[in-house]
Parts: C-alpha cells; sequence; structure tokens
C-alpha cells in the first residue's frame, strides 16, 4: 500500500503519525511493539533508540518527506545534551517547518 | 540503508554527497571507532558539513558495530584494514581520499594509509594513535576489562554504571558488553599485528592528531611530531576522549582546513 499523499499545509497530527509509524518499524526491530509514542516521548530515554537507529530514522524520512527534511543538519546544529533531550514533538515541528519552508521557498 | 558486500562481509554504509550536487572537490572517508561506536558519530555531527563543503562523504559501521554484520570470529586490526580496502574498491572510490579516524578508527585509518599510502590524500587521527606495541598492550588492558568486569558480571556492571555515570552511559555498555560475548574482539584486536617504527615513518601524507586537553593521548604528540614526517596537532581544551560528539565544530573545521590546504579546490 502506498503511503498517503503528502497534503500541501502540513498538519502536526499527519506528520506525528507518519513519524509514529517510521518510529513502530525501527522499535519492531527490538520486539517492542507496544511502547506509547506522543509529542513528549524521547527518543533517548522513553525509546531507548541509539544513535545508530536515528540514521534510520533519517533514511525514512528522507523516503517520505524528500531532502528538504534532512534529520542529519537538524541534529548538527544541536549540543549533545538537546540531542539526548529530543522529543517526538519537537521533530515533528522541524518536519511541519521543513515542509512549509520549502512550500514558501 | 545501504548494505555492501565488502570482500565476504555486508558493511552498513552511508554517503552524503556534495552540496549543490557538483563535482566534489574529493572523499573524505570516516572511520568509527569501538565497541559503542558507529557512524552516527559521524552522521550527527561533521558529516553535514563535510558535504556543505563541496565533500563526496562515506561512513561506514565497522564489522560487528552498528547495522554492520557480526561475524563470530575475525576481528584483528588486519581484518578492520581488510575491509576498508574491499569497501573503497567496492564504492569504486580509487582517488587518493582523506582519512579520518576516530579512536580506534584512527588507528585503522593508519593501518590503510601504511598499506595503500597513494590512495591516501590527508589523515585525521581524532583521539588515536598507530598501531604499536604499547598500543596494543593498552587495548589488551581495556578489553581485558570490558570482558572480565561487563561482559561476564554485566548485571552488577550495569547497575554500578546506571548509578555513577546514567541511563544513557550504561545502555552503551550494555551493547558493547554484547558485542564482546558475542565475538571475539576482545582476543583479537591485542593479538592484531602491529606496526614496525619504520612502517610508521612511511606514512608521509599530511597528517593532523586531534586529541581533548584532559585525554592522556595528548601526552603522545611529541612522539608522533617525531616519528612522522608530516604531523601537526590540536589539542582542544576541556574534552576528553569523546571531543568528535563533544565539539564537532571545532573538529570539523580543523579537518576542512587539512583538506583545504593540501588541495585548494574545497569550496
Amino acid at each position: 500500500m502506498n503511503p498517503p499523499a503528502i497534503p500541501t499545509q502540513p498538519a502536526p497530527d499527519a506528520v506525528l503519525a507518519d513519524i509514529t509509524g517510521m518510529l513502530r518499524e525501527v522499535l519492531a526491530e527490538y520486539g517492542d511493539d507496544d511502547t506509547a509514542i506522543g509529542m513528549s516521548t524521547t527518543f533517548n530515554r522513553d525509546l531507548e533508540l541509539e544513535s545508530i537507529d536515528l540514521v534510520t530514522l533519517a533514511g525514512m524520512l528522507e523516503e517520505r518527506y524528500g531532502g528538504r527534511v534532512n534529520l542529519a543538519e537538524f541534529l548538527a546544529g544541536m549540543d549533545f545534551e538537546e540531542i539526548i533531550e529530543l522529543t517526538v514533538g519537537r521533530l515533528v515541528e522541524y518536519v511541519v517547518w521543513s515542509l512549509r519552508s520549502a512550500q514558501a521557498g | 540503508m545501504a548494505m555492501v558486500d565488502a570482500g565476504g562481509i555486508r558493511l552498513h554504509v552511508q554517503r552524503m554527497a556534495p552540496a549543490g550536487g557538483g563535482t566534489p572537490g574529493g572523499t573524505v572517508v570516516l572511520v568509527h571507532g569501538l565497541l559503542t561506536d558507529s557512524l552516527a558519530s559521524y552522521y550527527f555531527t561533521v558529516a553535514p558539513a563535510f558535504a556543505a563543503a563541496g565533500l563526496d562523504v562515506v561512513m561506514y559501521d565497522l564489522r560487528g558495530h552498528g547495522r554492520s554484520e557480526r561475524p563470530p570470529l575475525g576481528y584483528t586490526l588486519e581484518h578492520n584494514i581488510d575491509d576498508l580496502t574491499a569497501l573503497l574498491d567496492r564504492l569504486g572510490v580509487t582517488g587518493p581520499v582523506h582519512l579520518v579516524g576516530n579512536s580506534y578508527g584512527g588507528t585503522i585509518a593508519f593501518g590503510y594509509a601504511v598499506r595503500r599510502p597513494e590512495r591516501v590524500a590527508t589523515l585525521t587521527l581524532v583521539e588515536s594513535e598507530p598501531a604499536t606495541p604499547a598500543w596494543a598492550r593498552k587495548l589488551g588492558g581495556i578489553l581485558h576489562r570490558v570482558v572480565t568486569q561487563l561482559a561476564c558480571n554485566e548485571r552488577d556492571a550495569i547497575a554500578w554504571i546506571t548509578a555513577h555515570r546514567g541511563h544513557n552511559t550504561a545502555r552503551l555498555a550494555k551493547g558493547a558488553a554484547r558485542l564482546a560475548r558475542e565475538t571475539s574482539l576482545g582476543r583479537d584486536i591485542p593479538a592484531s599485528r602491529v606496526h614496525t617504527e619504520a612502517e610508521i615513518a612511511a606514512v608521509r601524507c599530511p597528517v593532523l592528531g586531534i586529541y581533548g586537553g584532559d585525554s592522556d593521548l595528548a601526552d603522545l604528540v611529541p612522539l608522533h611530531e617525531a616519528r612522522l614526517p608530516d604531523f601537526r596537532s590540536v589539542v582542544l581544551p576541556g574534552h576528553e576522549h569523546s571531543v568528535l560528539v563533544e565539539a564537532p565544530g571545532a573538529v570539523g573545521g580543523h579537518v576542512l582546513d587539512l583538506i583545504r590546504a593540501g588541495a585548494g579546490v574545497v569550496r
């Protein structure tokens, strides 16, 4: 089944649903299929993702949204502690912002 | 995710193309460190800046690490150099490359420069040193502690690390314990063939050493200056062994300075 088309005005709810699906796929490799995922969920403490899992997520985001959503550049602008504290909500905001910027540009 | 067959072992490779899609101003190959490390230490730190500077960026997970295949045996330095050689051949990267290695990754990068000097344009050793008898003894001690204290007594060790170093370090340590238990890495690395002083002195390309000011490895700078024909170093105060992920802006900037000084074509 193809994923739904990217809406012209990306809504945070739709992006959260996309990212939740990607995270489920990553977590499934660890046999984890019941951790709750919401805007305040942290990648490190709540989901126990390792940095190499975020590389996988970066590939999924690029596949879904194209090169305008660049997780490597987004995280490279943060310091180590910020990355440790990173939440799903902050990534959703970044994706929504990137998609809107791409449309405006 | 790209899995590449590098001479009988499947390695996880990530590439970042030079910004703007133009002809790259060279290829930079980034080699990560032991046990808790993976290509992610570059992917989310210096790699985007290297691509933005016009370089073709190649990152890969060492055997046993990250998303690469984990065979039970075959973890000497020679295996790692073989993997890097086969990987670059497989990717069609034939011109001289800019090699960057963090910790043990620098030891691999140096070993590649010993074996294929004509293929290396510059070499950056981040918190790293060439394989010598002293290096093998030190790694032997570290890996012996990992195997005896962590892998064989994991529950107590992880409880201590969680209490004293935090949750994140404890999770990294669990991964290290698993790698040490499931493979011959702990035995193989200290048993690796090391370089002679003549082999080390024959690495004539520009070599940059980057060290944390609070790391023991910074003490080796005078030795490297004496034994290598073209060596310069940068010591970043206030940092220890994790200087790459703690100070990526400074580390990446010094690597680009080294590359630009030699090539003059990088934007």
